[in-house]
């Protein structure tokens, strides 16, 4: 038995062990029981086994709105962020020194700006009464009453697409900058002597090269778009009142730590684990199968 | 050889415990410490004010007083964190939906015991002993409280020769002839995310919000007569345009705000908030009347009491000095000093009645509202699930988006109070 490697992981694996793995653990137990305020005040367990599992998957709302918003939604904002910050990236690495540092910094103001003021600025953008947008809208004829963008699910959602798409761009933006700094110049040059456009140069030559970036880049934000809550919970009528946009997010805060049902939240959070652990999965797979072939 | 040790072991531990005992039984706390947790906002200068009542404290016990100032926003987080690992203050301001939660997860100590032999029993204020008891026991010392009214602009009224409204007829008569004549205001707006604006209305048609009959709750909302004054308050807004399409997903902190600005005639406020407006909107000066919230022909329609307790956790070492504390924050002067700094009432009969007589006429109606028309949410943890549900909140605002009737939104909303109330 070789010990030595063992020992020299030692302080890692414990450190990892006591922050990482023992919380899980212990939020898996959680999601076992009944556990309430009263569990925490005597610290006393109360296993109910799989019934907080069985009255999420019971629960029509999951099914009716809360799935498909929060698929949806991701869907949407990743794409839409990858998409853009790509265009970025790209416009940026064609710029000389000067205008990249400029524009960098312009977008890394976007990416500072904490998702709380970020949320507030599209609030009073789109404001139903004195908001920029209905203001300039009516002042155009377009429109004659004002609408308010919060009450329907598909104009709530277009606004929060826009407050991810601006906070989230800048970080896919900086790093698939960094990727395509590293592509090759003589072959973009070689392709382009072959007549290669630009379109063709793009997913001939870059995309394949930067493929383990663009991985990275589509996992986080997925991951990031799956689990949003402050850019959903603070919006007007996000935080439950207006039930056709509940998000997972805001809806296990409601059922969960709302209503101090601490079981039911872990619960829930085990089952977004591992949710996010089996999209993660397929798609590293399928990356790595692509790479053999 | 391990086991000699352990009786010696238990014996210190047991003379520790029998010091720490005869510690707290001496007659004077000197040298001891308060551990007090009080919001923040409520009055304007709170340090200030407990610097005051922390030197009358130490002249009176002897006993240091250490006071936390908590945010609202994340002061429920706080309770559950400190909960969880020991830590909970002695004594805490608690919001009155809260005392009941946290004395039914057993954080609280009942202090029954010590308002009757203080000879407190008749002085409390009803509606705050009721939102303090739980399970039969008083586990919140009423301590502060405030109503909703309506407000509405008395240079706008007296412009337009309007009376103050006495019935809901009036309401809209009034609202009709601001809409005409005044378009650049909001003659009533009707927020679609504040429930407590909502159960005026249930009530003053004769609804309720839930009762409990026998072991089970049922909720009112569906009921006809809390239909008819849902109807009618969602109607404002639906049937009349006498609210805007901003208002469907208002807070109430939104109607302030827009009143602040000056751009709304009429609202339901609480009693806290015209000296907040006036901070706000200096020129409103003068221009600021209020109004009990009129019953539907003819009296007062009942509004949410509101309001905080002084309550004592169980982790408490040393109760008597902690109710020592709590009967000076809430009699006499102190309590007098905070209800005249930050517009709430005092917790005390005795000390409300001043306020019934003042003359003030941005006082004297809510006081009314309070005495003749408090109204009391269902005390148990379960309402404060269904609160934060939003069941309310979404009921009132799928009918103002139109998304649902009144019958529909109302039957779902009931169905789904029932489903808390009485589920797991």
């Amino acid at each position: 038995m070789r010990t030595r490697p063992w020992l020299l992981l030692a302080p890692a694996l414990i450190l990892l062990g006591a922050l990482l793995v023992w919380p899980l653990v212990r939020v898996f137990l959680f999601s076992l029981q009944d556990y309430g305020l009263r569990e925490i005040v005597t610290g006393e367990s109360n296993y109910i086994g799989f019934g907080n599992y069985a009255e999420i998957f019971a629960n029509p709302m999951l099914w009716t709105v809360v799935l498909p918003n929060t698929i949806g939604f991701a869907v949407v904002a990743v794409s839409a962020t990858v998409i853009f910050g790509t265009l970025v990236a790209m416009l940026m690495a064609s710029l000389g020194t000067v205008w990249r540092t400029i524009v960098g910094s312009a977008i890394m103001v976007a990416w500072a700006m904490p998702a709380v003021t970020g949320t507030y600025v599209w609030i009073w953008i789109f404001d139903a009464d004195q908001g920029l947008v209905n203001e300039t809208l009516k002042s155009l004829g377009l429109m004659d009453e004002s609408f308010n963008w919060f009450t329907n699910p598909f104009t709530f959602y277009a606004i929060v697409v826009l407050n991810i798409v601006h906070h989230g761009f800048p970080f896919v933006a900086i790093t698939v900058l960094a990727g395509l700094l590293g592509v090759s110049k003589e072959m973009l040059e070689a392709a382009e002597m072959d007549g290669a456009g630009p379109i063709r140069r793009f997913f001939a030559i870059i995309f394949p090269t930067l493929k383990p970036v663009f991985s990275v880049v589509i996992i986080l934000s997925t991951i990031w778009d799956f689990k949003v809550f402050a850019q959903i919970y603070l919006m007007p009528g996000g935080a439950g009142s207006n039930r056709d946009v509940l998000n997972l997010g805001v809806w296990s805060y409601v059922e969960s730590f709302g209503q101090n049902r601490y079981g039911f939240g872990a619960a829930i959070a085990v089952l977004l684990t591992v949710l996010l652990l089996i999209i993660t999965a397929i798609y590293v797979r399928t990356l790595f199968k692509e790479e053999k072939e | 050889m391990k086991k000699r040790y352990l009786p010696i072991a238990m014996f210190a531990i047991g003379a520790l415990g029998l010091t720490a005992c005869s510690g707290g039984a001496a007659d004077t706390a000197e040298g001891d410490t308060l551990n007090v947790w009080i919001m923040q906002g409520t009055n304007p200068d709170t340090e200030a004010f407990f610097d005051t009542v922390g030197d009358a404290f130490t002249e009176e016990t002897g006993a240091t007083l250490n006071v936390d100032f908590v945010q609202w926003a994340d002061a429920h987080d706080r309770f559950v964190t400190a909960i969880a690992g020991g830590t909970t203050p002695d004594v805490a301001e608690t919001g009155t939906t809260w005392t009941a939660e946290f004395a039914d997860a057993g954080a609280l100590a009942p202090i029954g015991d010590y308002v009757t032999e203080a000879g407190l029993d008749d002085d409390l204020v009803d509606g705050l002993v009721e939102s303090g008891t739980y399970d039969g026991s008083l586990y919140g010392m009423p301590w502060y409280a405030g109503v909703r009214s309506i407000i509405y602009r008395t240079d706008v009224f007296d412009e337009l020769g309007l009376a103050a409204p006495t019935n809901w007829q009036e309401i809209v008569d009034a609202a009709t002839v601001i809409q005409a004549e005044r378009p650049d205001l909001t003659p009533f707006p009707v927020a679609g995310d504040a429930e407590m604006l909502t159960y005026p209305w249930v009530w003053g048609a004769g609804g309720e919000v839930a009762t409990l009959e026998g072991d089970e709750w049922v909720s009112g909302l569906d009921s006809a007569e809390a239909r008819d004054g849902i109807g009618f308050y969602t109607g404002l807004a639906t049937d009349h345009g006498f609210s805007t399409a901003g208002a469907t997903t208002w807070k109430e902190t939104d109607i302030l705000d827009n009143f602040a600005q000056g751009t709304v005639a009429m609202a339901i406020s609480g009693s806290w908030t015209p000296a907040a407006l006036l901070e706000k909107a200096p020129d409103l000066e003068g221009k600021l009347g209020a109004i009990a919230i009129p019953g539907q022909t003819s009296g007062i329609s009942p509004s949410v009491l509101g309001g905080s307790h002084l309550s004592m956790f169980n982790t408490s070492e040393n109760k008597d000095l902690a109710w020592q504390f709590m009967q000076l924050m809430t009699t006499g002067d102190f309590a007098q000093q905070w209800a005249d700094q930050t517009g709430y009432f005092p917790g005390t009969k005795s000390l409300l009645q001043t306020s019934m007589e003042s003359a003030d006429a941005l006082v004297k109606p809510f006081a009314e509202q309070m005495v003749d028309g408090g109204g009391a949410l269902p005390v148990t943890p379960k309402f404060g699930a269904v609160q934060a549900k939003k069941t309310t909140n979404a009921m009132i605002q799928s009918i103002l988006s139109g998304q649902k009737t009144v019958d529909e939104a109302t039957a779902d909303a009931a169905a789904e109070m029932n489903d808390i109330m009485n589920g797991n």
